[in-house]
């Protein structure tokens, strides 16, 4: 039997932990490929899904790490092979196991590198595929969510609103409707026993998902009078037939009148509310596409010529808070839902055992439904206090029994709270909101694998979590400070190093270098840090810790936020334990009124309107709200606040016209250019169609001789080592580093200077993508014996802070810029229909597909093809593409600068911020002034990761070719080769490209105008010769606490790949290791790179510190 | 089991007209609901029969009984206090021996020759227990009815061990507690309106708390825990009179059921060829 399939099979538990690493070790390529084999068969007939999705995680990691290093990426033409691009279109198709049986079919008769590459992402995210469908079959067949699926027509609706609340009192239709008032702490969860209380890793392994959970109110520091539930819902009947959702703090409200609209959920701000009419069971899922109205709906379960009103409200608290905020609200809507309907059987107080289990079953329910993904234990606050909450093994009887080891729903038992938190605790919100999601996943692949070191770190997070309870219990507040603190040194970070960040690490030195011994320890919450985070402190200390804290944070964030995606200012939080979980109120007769914010929003509407317009219910309603506000204190200061909205003081959210202007002006804004563009945008000469080369041209594959081969140290006996030596001796060499990007991929649109993003801790310490390259540049000079100067450049959206951070390099700042435009409609539509797209699962899908008909109406609302002015002028504006980095050096004296320091300067390597593994290599060097070039480019043999183009014989020429100019998609995976970008460039070739000399430079440089425009006039006759491609750009607009809405806007762009299409430009091509060239574009690839040495590789490439 | 008695509950508020309400029973003949439901009775066995009116009913109550038992008993409910407190007024009627419930806005058609209260009766003889007949009912129906959850006693397929009783539960409820192995997806056995019922009954209705309304299911709930009580899947349907086109549904089936099936089958096609084609 295979060794493999004999560790998922073990009965003995030590057998079955080990870790694949330790199996696999030893193995030749023949070894792990009949191990691959022998993992497929087993998982093809396996009926137990746990073991099936463990066998598909070896797989992934036999093909993703084990394969490759015993394959080698050289030396002939098989290990270069293909991906084919028909099982890539059934990879971005999510089907998987036909996705498999090709790749393995054309593996067969070689395999790859490449072709491991495609199959790791398939076993892996079939994998993941397999783990989520059985969660939400789970959520399907619990017990009192099944009916919800059954219910088609309105006739069959089984729940009505409870009498008490269809009735208006004994004044009858003086009287207003009763109003529900559901409040709901939020929960913080002491340890998570390191992500155990992923909903997958809790059914696969019920005995060790356990957590510490406790349900708090909260009240930002200095704003709020005292800590209170920060999420409630309100719910009342109206007498209109319609669904009116209103969220008080995200400012969005609508009038629902038809079913489909319900299921909407990316249409507005209001897909929380509209998860938990469908999941209280309101609206049942079962009733989506039934033609149905709204109307006869609510005829059933209100009344005829009855609706519905929900309103949400979160007391300010911050998206990316880690405490669980909108599963909370969303479990909150739903108990309010769940009582008005009489699934509940209280309508005032809180709910018994059975009922919360419930609202949490539902709530999982909801996030499925609405395409998010809350946590096993995040509606943690609908429980009162401290609970240690646990993983239940399945037992006959269960929707889970005989499909995984545990149920989908835990357990919840109270915990006597011996310790005084709050007395400690400063609870605080560091201001950073980030994508949990790519942790989760790596957590769960991690210990499906049984990895050594985090299987280890895992165990001792269960300790970890003993001792905290054992803290708590015994009111020992210094001893789960010291818990806490270990588990985030520990096996947090053990686990997943990126759960920690500098912006953390820096915070927690300034405290312990303020307070001490007085500090007593760090909490992280939830997923990551930088977002909610705890201080544990001595109790003497904690009231001006809190001050103390607020000044440390503030500090921290000027110094990191231009490299780490902050959404907004740090808060300072006060918070108090919350006894009695969700808890709801019926308000009656002149009580029944929404609070304040409510309002706020809706009464300048009403008052707009003309009286007899309004519905019975409305006028009365304002007749209420105009007594509430003489009297009641809640509603003091209404009178101020509506004058404000009735007239509004001057938006100041856009990016105001004067500023704008002079920012343009001062960084070079063609404004004729500008307009040619929009001209062209506008009539369809160019937008992403027109990207495209003809299509009659002829995309074919490099021969084997277009490509040299180069690994280290193989060029050390020819002498080109020796050459490149003395090159950079003589100071011939310099670097030049793209970095006027902003990370949009990397930080998902929040817009960051990417060079300046301390992505990972190399040699003790963590380093900005920036600090890697200075350090390599350092160790090249010291090893060569000569000075490299490092250029870097830049943009608007980078340079200031660039040059802030004091690093030894020369700045290139950009010289031209672009301002953002709403894009066309049929460029959308190009991008999401013409275009290869990931298929999601099917809820994602639809919330995808509701959010782009949302963006359309906004493209067509905005005006399509005018200018992007509606956000912060760093996300209005944009850098015009790498192709204007080197003549902007030309154009700005940088060059002549360089030129002066080192007159013997000839040779240049450019490269892009995000290839980590490049460096001044001698032996390339060496290698490139042989060839005698005026570019060589480094390529990459492509796995599936690289997309975007490569290189390939256009009408039979070498070339590299963008992937937005690809005539035919496809044709990219006919390609061997992918661009790093990396280019070895002969100055004085390029300097001829141009029609210039050294002598022109120079005296431009001295401030010539006349040498001057010669270049000027040089960079735009060979810019006019390269192509310009119109982008789309996700930038984020952020609003709110924390919110934040992505927007697609059109920019332009020249690349620099495009100057190997000239024909004067002689180019030669290399291929070299992917550790080399590969870019990091997504943080989701950081584990990986970590985990195959290539973190590794870099850190022996740099002098550091 | 000795079973001579049966109890007719008619003093619901906005119900009490549904006892009086006219239809052509199987046999042809012009009769009142009421009728008919003591006709139920009486081919149970049940020849001495209560029926709890609303005060003033009486007299249009005695005439709409067209062949009245041997002893007949009206019982007015003096105050709407609910529909246990009406069977609690039975208790001197009954005495210290089972008897047979009915309601009077319901009407039943057996899918035997063997009506449907006498299937109820002779199975509580066999059983020697309280029964109370049910009928498998769609979840959209549960609004309206209470329901039992249990499960099916060994070796019998129509018969059943109750645990649970609860009026109108939601279909959440329902799903959590209510589920009968055997039964289709998203059905539960819900009262048929018809229960052969000990005397303990009443001492479980008398001792609601002074706060608690009767509730004949709360009390029913309570006698599952003091004593064996079943479930009887009757072979017959019942019809609730009170629902939307209650009362024609219920005539059609007693029409379909009986002698004129010919005379009224033909009446309908006649009508449907009338009908203008839907759009």
């Amino acid at each position: 039997m295979s060794r493999l399939v004999a560790i998922i099979t073990a009965d003995d538990e030590a057998l079955r932990d080990r870790s694949i690493d330790e199996a696999c070790r030893g193995l030749d390529a023949g070894g792990l490929l009949a191990e691959a084999a022998a993992l497929d068969a087993f998982r093809r007939g396996c009926p137990n899904l746990y073991r099936r999705v463990r066998a598909l995680f070896f797989l992934a990691a036999i093909h993703r790490y084990h394969l490759p290093a015993a394959l080698g990426e050289r030396p002939d033409a098989a290990g270069a092979a293909t991906i084919p691009a028909p099982g890539v279109a059934l990879l971005l198709a999510r089907r998987y196991d036909e996705a498999i049986d090709l790749l393995l079919a054309c593996a067969a008769s070689g395999p790859s590198a490449g072709l491991s590459s495609a199959l790791a992402a398939a076993y892996r995210d079939l994998g993941l595929q397999t783990l989520a469908n059985q969660v939400r079959q789970s959520v399907r067949a619990i017990r009192g969510n099944q009916w919800m699926f059954r219910v088609g027509h309105p006739v069959d609706h089984p729940l009505r609103v409870r009498r008490e609340l269809v009735r208006r009192g004994d004044g009858g239709a003086g009287t207003p409707f009763p109003v529900l008032h559901e409040s709901t702490p939020v929960r913080m969860d002491l340890s998570h026993a390191g992500w155990s209380d992923i909903f997958f890793l809790g059914m696969d392994c019920p005995e060790a998902a356990r957590v510490l959970n406790i349900s708090v109110d909260l009240g930002v520091h200095g704003r709020d009078p005292a800590p209170r539930p920060p999420v409630e819902a309100f719910f009342r009947v109206i007498d209109e037939p319609i669904l009116r959702l209103t969220s008080i703090d995200l400012d969005a409200t609508a009038d629902i009148a038809d079913v489909a609209e319900v299921f909407d959920f990316g249409r507005d701000h209001l897909g929380l509310l509209k998860a938990a009419v469908i999941a209280s069971g309101i609206v049942p899922p079962g009733i989506e596409g039934s033609g149905a109205s709204l109307a006869e709906v609510f005829a059933v379960v209100v009344g005829p010529g009855l609706g519905l009103e929900l309103v949400s409200s979160v007391n300010g608290i911050p998206k990316g808070s880690r405490l669980a905020v909108s599963t909370n609200l969303l479990a909150s809507l739903i108990a309010v839902c769940m009582r008005a309907t009489g699934q509940a059987r209280s309508l005032s107080g809180g709910l018994d055992e059975g009922e919360r289990r419930l609202v949490a079953a539902r709530a999982i329910l909801g996030e499925w439904l609405g395409g998010s993904g809350g946590g096993w234990q995040d509606s943690g606050g609908v429980w009162p206090a401290a609970k240690l909450i646990r993983g239940v093994a399945a037992v006959e009887g269960d929707p889970e029994y005989g499909i995984s080891r545990g149920r989908l729903l835990p357990s919840h038992e109270p915990v006597p709270l011996g310790a005084d938190l709050q007395e400690s605790l400063v609870l605080v919100h560091g201001g950073m909101a980030q994508n949990v999601g790519p942790i989760l996943e790596m957590v769960t692949e991690k210990y499906l694998l049984r990895s050594g070191a985090e299987w280890r770190a895992r165990r001792e997070a269960g300790e970890v979590l003993d001792e905290i309870i054992a803290g708590v219990s015994a009111g020992d507040v210094r001893r789960i400070a010291a818990a806490t603190t270990r588990n985030f040194t520990g096996p947090i970070r053990t686990i997943i190093p990126w759960a920690s960040n500098a912006y953390t690490e820096a915070l927690i030195d300034g405290v312990r270098e303020r307070y001490g011994g007085r500090f007593w320890g760090f909490w992280m919450l939830g997923g990551m840090s930088g977002g909610g985070m705890g201080f544990i402190f001595d109790p003497a200390v904690r009231e001006e810790a809190q001050a103390a804290l607020a000044e440390i944070m503030a500090a921290a964030k000027r110094r990191f936020e231009h490299g780490l995606p902050f959404a907004m200012e740090p808060v300072v939080y006060d918070f108090a334990v919350n006894p009695r979980g969700t808890w709801c109120a019926c308000r009656e007769g002149a009580d029944a009124l929404l609070p304040a914010g409510y309002y706020a929003r809706t009464v300048p509407h009403l008052l707009r309107s003309a009286r007899r317009e309004l519905p019975e219910s409305r006028r009365l309603e304002l007749e209420l709200f105009g007594a509430a506000c003489r009297s009641r204190p809640d509603m003091a200061g209404m009178v101020d606040t509506l004058f404000d909205k009735l007239l509004p003081p001057a938006a100041a959210a856009r990016t105001g016209g004067r500023e704008l202007r002079a920012a343009l002006e001062a960084l070079g804004f063609d404004e004729a250019e500008h307009e040619q563009i929009r001209a062209d945008l506008r009539a369809g000469r160019i937008g992403l169609a027109q990207n495209r080369l003809p299509a009659a041209t002829a995309i074919e594959d490099v021969a084997d001789g277009d490509v040299g081969w180069w690994e280290p140290g193989a060029d050390a006996d020819g002498g080109l080592r020796a050459a490149g030596v003395d090159a950079i001796r003589r100071g011939e060499a310099a670097v030049v580093t793209l970095a006027a990007g902003v990370g949009s991929r990397w930080t998902q649109g929040a817009g960051v200077v990417k060079a300046l993003n301390p992505f990972c801790r190399l040699a003790g310490r963590w380093r900005t993508f920036l600090d890697v390259h200075v350090a390599k540049a350092r160790r090249t000079a010291r090893l060569a014996g000569g000075t490299v100067p490092h250029v870097v450049t830049t943009s608007h959206l980078t340079h200031p802070q660039l040059e802030a951070a004091g690093l030894p390099v020369i700045l290139s700042p950009g010289r031209a810029v672009g301002l953002r435009m709403v894009p066309m409609v049929r460029d959308l539509r190009f991008s999401w229909e013409e275009s290869a797209q990931q298929t999601l699962d099917e809820q994602r899908e639809k919330m995808r597909d509701s959010v782009r008909a949302a963006l359309v109406a906004w493209a067509e609302r905005a005006g399509e093809g005018s200018d992007y002015t509606d956000n912060t002028l760093a996300q209005c504006l944009h850098p015009v593409g790498h192709w204007y980095e080197i003549p902007n050096m030309l154009r700005s004296g940088v060059l002549a600068r360089l030129l002066r320091a080192q007159p013997r300067l000839r040779w240049i390597m450019l490269h892009n911020i995000d290839t980590v593994g490049t460096d001044l290599d001698p032996a390339l060097l060496g290698r490139h002034i042989d060839g005698g070039a005026a570019v060589t480019v480094e390529v990459i043999p492509r796995h599936l990761e690289d997309r975007g183009g490569g290189l390939a014989r256009v009408n039979g020429r070498p070339r590299l070719v963008e992937g937005l100019a690809m005539p035919r998609e496809e044709d990219e995976w006919r390609l061997r080769f992918y661009n790093t970008l990396t280019s070895w460039i002969d100055l004085d070739a390029l300097l001829r490209l141009f029609g210039l000399g050294r002598a022109e430079v120079l005296a431009a440089g001295e401030g010539d105008a006349g040498a001057q425009a010669a270049i000027a006039a040089a960079v735009r006759r060979v810019s006019a010769r390269m192509p310009t491609y119109v982008t789309l750009k996700d930038v984020k607009k952020r609003w709110g606490h924390g919110q934040e809405d992505v927007f697609p806007v059109a920019q332009f762009e020249k690349l620099w790949g495009d100057v190997t299409a000239l024909p004067e430009v002689p180019t030669r091509y290399v291929v070299v290791p992917r550790v080399r060239g590969r870019q990091l574009k997504d943080v989701a690839q950081l584990d990986g790179w970590l985990r195959d040495g290539s973190a590794a590789a870099v850190e022996a490439l740099g002098d550091w510190d | 089991m000795n079973l001579r008695r049966a109890v007719i509950t008619a003093a619901g508020p906005a119900r009490q007209e549904f006892p009086l309400q006219r239809l052509v029973d199987r046999d042809g003949r012009m009769r009142s609901a009421l009728g008919i439901i003591v006709d139920e009775a009486l081919a149970a066995g049940a020849d001495e029969i209560a029926v709890v009116v609303r005060p003033g009913d009486e007299e249009a109550f005695l005439e709409a009984i067209d062949e009245p038992p041997s002893r007949l008993e009206l019982i007015p409910q003096p105050r709407p206090e609910g529909y246990g407190a009406a069977v609690l007024l039975a208790r001197d009627f009954v005495g210290d021996e089972p008897f047979l419930h009915l309601v009077g806005d319901h009407l039943y058609v057996s899918d035997t020759e063997t009506r449907c209260a006498r299937q109820l009766v002779e199975m509580a003889r066999a059983e020697a227990c309280a029964v109370s007949a049910v009928q498998p009912t769609r979840e959209s129906m549960l609004p309206w009815f209470g329901t039992v959850g249990g499960r099916r006693v060994a070796r019998s397929d129509r018969l059943y061990e109750i645990e649970t009783v609860v009026e109108k539960p939601t279909p959440t409820r329902a799903e959590q507690d209510l589920s009968v192995p055997g039964l289709r997806a998203g059905h539960y056995l819900c009262f048929f309106g018809m229960h052969v019922l000990t005397p303990t009954i009443f001492d479980l209705l008398a001792a609601a708390a002074p706060d608690e309304r009767r509730s004949l299911s709360t009390a029913l709930e309570r006698l599952a825990r003091r004593e064996r009580y079943l479930a009887h899947q009757v072979s017959g349907v019942r019809f609730d009179l009170g629902l939307p086109y209650g009362l024609l549904t219920a005539q059609l089936a007693l029409a379909l059921a009986g002698r004129d099936r010919s005379e009224v089958l033909a009446r309908i096609v006649e009508l449907l060829a009338r009908q203008p084609q839907s759009p």
